[in-house]
């Protein structure tokens, strides 16, 4: 039973169409990746699942339901433009969202609570929101954001304006919150993110869905044409006729084959000229299918 | 209903734990108090103490007229007496005045004894008061029934000064004293009692929407509360500020009230007394008049970017305030003219207004209903026009909106 499901959606302001067509679907127990350049349509398409926009044509479902309003209780959103209420105390602030997802104040006092715990931030309950940093904020408002205990998960950007630390944090409670049967979705430029965290991919670009599916499946559809040298000895086998482009670190070298090179052949012409230490064909990451996508399509 | 008190409760809460709120719910009373206190002293005691030379040419005149002037405990003249009197000790007299010596020189010419002449000259022409030209047309009156041959004690008793004690009868017949200078003061306090309140509200709401459109929280709370939801709750969380206020207002008048100190301040020209149909019309007043200038405020401050932005749109604040403070003149002169009915029953006017006409006159109970009806009538308009405007206005970031571009938001939403 999909959790959010988009049916040929479309939406346009005055003559900029936002999203053409879109369809897409998110399981319980998934994380779905929402992709895309700079105004490719990540956040027309997310407010438009949240309902606060509604679409010119095209359906949404909600928990296997048309969307209805109530149905935002079970969801938990943490949009891009997201804001505090600066002179609020922390604790205040995450007791007020929780009772507006349907919480009373008690039980939402003691989840705040422990939630506080859980992020590392239970020492600045009690100051006022604008004593903190912006990094600290992000966390206030990814725990407003969970509070309720959402089935549905929605972030724009979850990842911006938090350092490392932190940011592995959030990615262990997304995952976590993954096992227990959450339905998660994101947008973000953060490729390496997403091929840590997301099962599934949309990528969108001026509005229309380029690519979408399963990341594993995704990745497997395209050639692995990229190769990982380590060696000593003689580099005149980066000149083979296999290679597309090569760049040689003093012994690492990371290679891109030729369309239909033989990595096989290359390995031979390496070891007869190197001692090979690692020889690894690698498939392209996800930055590469992203850039070599959305090139393609603005070139078509 | 939920999200609409809950937002009004965190509204309610934050407002009234914040600065602001603490402090003018002192300096504002502080405000009113010392502006009735400074008018007040203004009227009895500027201008008072003045030294004023009388010149004539008729000495018995001359005395009559100053006599007058010292009589007139309030106004304190030192008077002094040339007559008659010669060109040098007249040029003299003007020196003194540029001098500041003196603040002036009364000058009577009755050469013509029915047609006296008076000059008076100062530095300043705002020297000439009600008080010099009442003890100059006493004096000459006095001079004049004495050349007819009447004695002193006849002329003293035909300028016996009498008061008109007003009464205003109510509806039931019933009769109370009235008193114009208490009319006045009470009138004034109304306008602004609801006024001040009125407008600084409505601009906290204008200012509350901006500032939380500045740090974006509207997206968030758009997720769980309808933008309907939003502005409704947070024009019952201020106007229950407002309330509130007021009620400690109330409070601490009423028990100001019951002093020595007030009995002893709220005698004579400034006893006021209010009924009770003012007592209940007073919070109605305030809480639509509240409603109406928010409701316009919460859709222009959703168009807006910074309070800055707000500037261009304060005449919508102080043309209907002003309009109000330049009927009250008109109120007080008459308040059963058309004018006054009118400044009562108009919208933009009425919450202004109304309390300040019901102290003056018995104003006709159909006539509060039609003003009621007509102010929950243009609210409905107005938030149906802002509800649209806020609806689009708080999700657009990065640019003030221009007036083509409210027109789509309308159509659109």
């Amino acid at each position: 039973m999909p959790v959010v499901e988009l049916a040929e959606v479309t939406k346009a302001y005055e003559s900029k169409v936002a999203v053409n067509n879109l369809s897409l679907s998110i399981e319980a127990g998934q994380i779905f990746g929402l992709l895309g350049p700079n105004g490719a349509g990540k956040t027309s398409s997310i407010r438009m699942m949240m309902g606060i926009t509604m679409p010119d044509s095209g359906r949404i479902r909600l928990f296997d339901k048309p969307f209805v309003r109530r149905s935002l209780e079970q969801v938990g959103y943490l949009p891009e433009e997201r804001g505090l209420y600066k002179k609020m105390k922390v604790l205040d602030q995450i007791v007020f969202f929780g009772c507006l997802h349907g919480l009373n104040a008690v039980e939402a006092r003691r989840r705040a609570i422990d939630w506080a715990g859980r992020m590392e931030i239970a020492d600045v309950l009690h100051k006022k929101t604008e004593e903190l940093s912006k990094g600290m904020q992000q966390k206030i408002q990814f725990i407003s954001t969970l509070l309720h205990s959402p089935g549905l998960i929605v972030m724009d950007e979850p990842f911006s304006g938090l350092d490392p630390v932190n940011a592995v944090l959030v990615e262990k409670t997304l995952l976590a919150l993954k096992q227990e049967g959450k339905a998660i979705v994101f947008s973000t430029h953060r490729m390496e993110q997403v091929e840590k965290l997301c099962d599934s991919i949309c990528l969108i670009n001026n509005g229309e869905a380029v690519l979408s599916g399963n990341l594993r499946e995704i990745k497997s559809r395209y050639e692995r044409n990229r190769v990982i040298v380590e060696f000593e000895g003689d580099p005149a086998f980066l000149k083979s006729a296999e290679i597309a482009q090569a760049d040689n670190f003093s012994g690492h070298a990371e290679i891109k084959l030729k369309p239909h090179g033989d990595a096989q052949k290359l390995l031979h012409e390496a070891a007869a000229l190197a001692t090979i230490y690692r020889f690894e064909l690698i498939e392209p990451s996800l930055e590469e299918i992203f850039i070599e996508t959305v090139k393609g399509k603005n070139h078509a | 209903m939920r999200n609409i008190l809950l937002v009004a409760k965190r509204e309610y809460l934050e407002q009234i734990r914040g600065r602001a709120f603490k402090v003018s719910t002192i300096a504002l009373p502080l405000l009113v108090a010392a502006l009735l206190a400074f008018s007040h002293y203004m009227e009895h005691k500027a201008g008072a103490g003045k030294h004023i030379a009388i010149v004539a040419d008729n000495a018995a005149l001359a005395n009559d007229v100053r006599q007058q002037m010292l009589d007139d405990k309030r106004a304190q003249y030192t008077v002094d007496v040339t007559a008659p009197a010669s060109a040098a000790e007249r040029d003299e007299l003007q020196r003194q005045v540029r001098s500041k010596a003196i603040d002036g020189v009364l000058a009577i010419d009755s050469s013509n004894p029915e047609k006296i002449k008076a000059t008076f000259t100062s530095l300043s022409v705002g020297d000439i008061s009600g008080g010099l030209q009442n003890a100059l047309n006493r004096g000459i009156i006095n001079e004049r029934m004495i050349a007819k041959g009447m004695g002193q004690t006849e002329a003293d008793a035909m300028l016996a000064k009498v008061s008109i004690e007003a009464m205003q009868l109510d509806k039931n017949g019933k009769i109370e004293k009235s008193n114009g200078r208490a009319i006045t003061i009470k009138a004034t306090l109304m306008l602004f009692l609801l006024s001040l309140p009125i407008m600084l509200y409505g601009l906290d709401m204008a200012r509350a929407i901006i500032e939380e459109k500045t740090s974006r929280i509207f997206e968030v709370m758009l997720a769980v509360a309808k933008p309907s939801d939003l502005l409704a709750g947070k024009l019952l969380g201020v106007g229950a500020v407002g309330v509130t206020q007021i009620t400690i207002w109330v409070a601490g008048a009423s028990v100001f009230m019951g002093t020595q100190l007030a009995a002893e301040l709220l005698t004579g020209d400034i006893a006021i007394r209010f009924s009770l149909t003012e007592a209940i019309c007073f919070p109605i007043y305030f809480m639509l008049g509240f409603a109406l200038f928010s409701a316009v405020f919460s859709g222009l401050a959703a168009t807006c970017e910074t309070a800055q932005d707000l500037q261009k749109f304060m005449a919508v604040a102080i043309v209907p305030l002003y309009t109000a403070m330049g009927f009250l003149p008109v109120m007080i002169n008459d308040p059963s003219s058309a004018w006054s009915i009118a400044a009562t029953l108009f919208p933009f006017t009425s919450p202004y207004t109304m309390l300040s006409r019901m102290g003056m006159a018995v104003v006709p109970l159909w006539q509060i209903a039609i003003s009621i009806a007509l102010l929950i009538l243009t609210i409905w308009a107005v938030l149906w026009f802002s509800a649209r405007l806020y609806r689009v206005g708080i999700l657009m970031y990065g640019k003030r909106a221009t007036i083509p571009e409210i027109v789509r938001w309308l159509r659109y939403s």
